[in-house]
């Protein structure tokens, strides 16, 4: 069961003493950036559904799904333990698959996508950090991976 | 883009330079990082009076008013978030935090004006 933790190769991080924390050092960052995306997405989204949902109902709950993705990866990325480390897992996937489905189909379909989500364009009206992001995340989340400190769970891939 | 703005951008982009260079040279936040970021909050509260201000006078708002005033709020909750986040952790990447503040309020400020004109 501990097997790992002599070979873990954390070292220099002193991930042993905080092992199921993902909210210091550069995580810390990330989870603002999250943060950040959590509430605009989440005002933007808002304020499309509740002026004008009938001009492009499938864009707008999109804009609303995304902020959803946004807040429960800021909130499980700021918790500790390995259960919101899997909810930090999966909402950082569905982000990264959003981003690319979505940024495809408003390349291809700009009627349905009228570049009005965050994930419209790969997030290029968001400089963007929007296709940068889940993948910073991943990274993040693998290095903080549980299995590493305290053998409890496997790591994602 | 209006004079609100480019105050916006000069502080903004002084902060986020100031912050960036801190957390490359791994010091802490400090009096000069945190003080950057209390520059742009004060930018944003210049902001603000000017606004009030040019609403009392008479002059309309383009956009939605709402939509303008809650950009406004919530560039205003950044600083001192993010300030209160570098003080509860006091390492390099709180800084990387604090100069996140710089170049999203000079987005937010972007958008303002959008909102205004």
């Amino acid at each position: 069961m501990n097997d790992q933790q002599s070979t873990s190769a954390a070292g220099s991080r002193a991930a042993a003493g905080r092992r199921d924390t993902r909210n210091t050092g550069p995580g810390r960052l990330l989870i603002a950036v999250y943060a950040v995306f959590a509430i605009s997405a989440s005002a933007r989204a808002g304020y499309q559904i509740l002026t004008k949902f009938s001009e492009a109902p499938l864009a707008y709950l999109l804009s609303a799904f995304a902020a959803l993705v946004y807040v429960v990866a800021t909130v499980s990325l700021a918790k500790a333990g390995s259960t919101w480390f899997k909810v930090s897992v999966a909402a950082v996937l569905v982000e990264l698959v959003g981003v690319l489905v979505v940024g495809a189909l408003s390349v291809f379909d700009p009627v349905a996508f009228p570049h009005e989500t965050v994930w419209s364009l790969f997030g290029r009206g968001y400089g963007f950090i929007p296709l940068l992001l889940p993948v910073l995340g991943l990274v993040w989340l693998y290095r903080r991976r549980p299995g590493q400190g305290n053998g409890t769970v496997k790591g994602a891939p | 883009m209006d004079a609100y703005f480019y105050i916006i951008l000069v502080v903004g982009l002084l902060s986020t330079v100031t912050c960036v260079v801190a957390g490359i040279l791994k010091k802490a936040p400090n009096d000069v990082t945190i003080l950057s970021v209390a520059a742009v909050e004060l930018a944003l509260v210049v902001y603000l009076v000017g606004s009030i201000v040019r609403v009392i006078a008479g002059e309309p708002i383009a956009g939605e008013a709402w939509e303008f005033w809650g950009y406004l709020a919530t560039a205003m909750l950044l600083p001192p978030a993010a300030v209160y986040w570098s003080i509860l952790e006091r390492t390099r990447w709180s800084n990387f935090v604090l100069a996140a503040v710089g170049v999203t309020a000079l987005v937010m400020a972007a958008r303002m004006n959008q909102i205004w004109y």
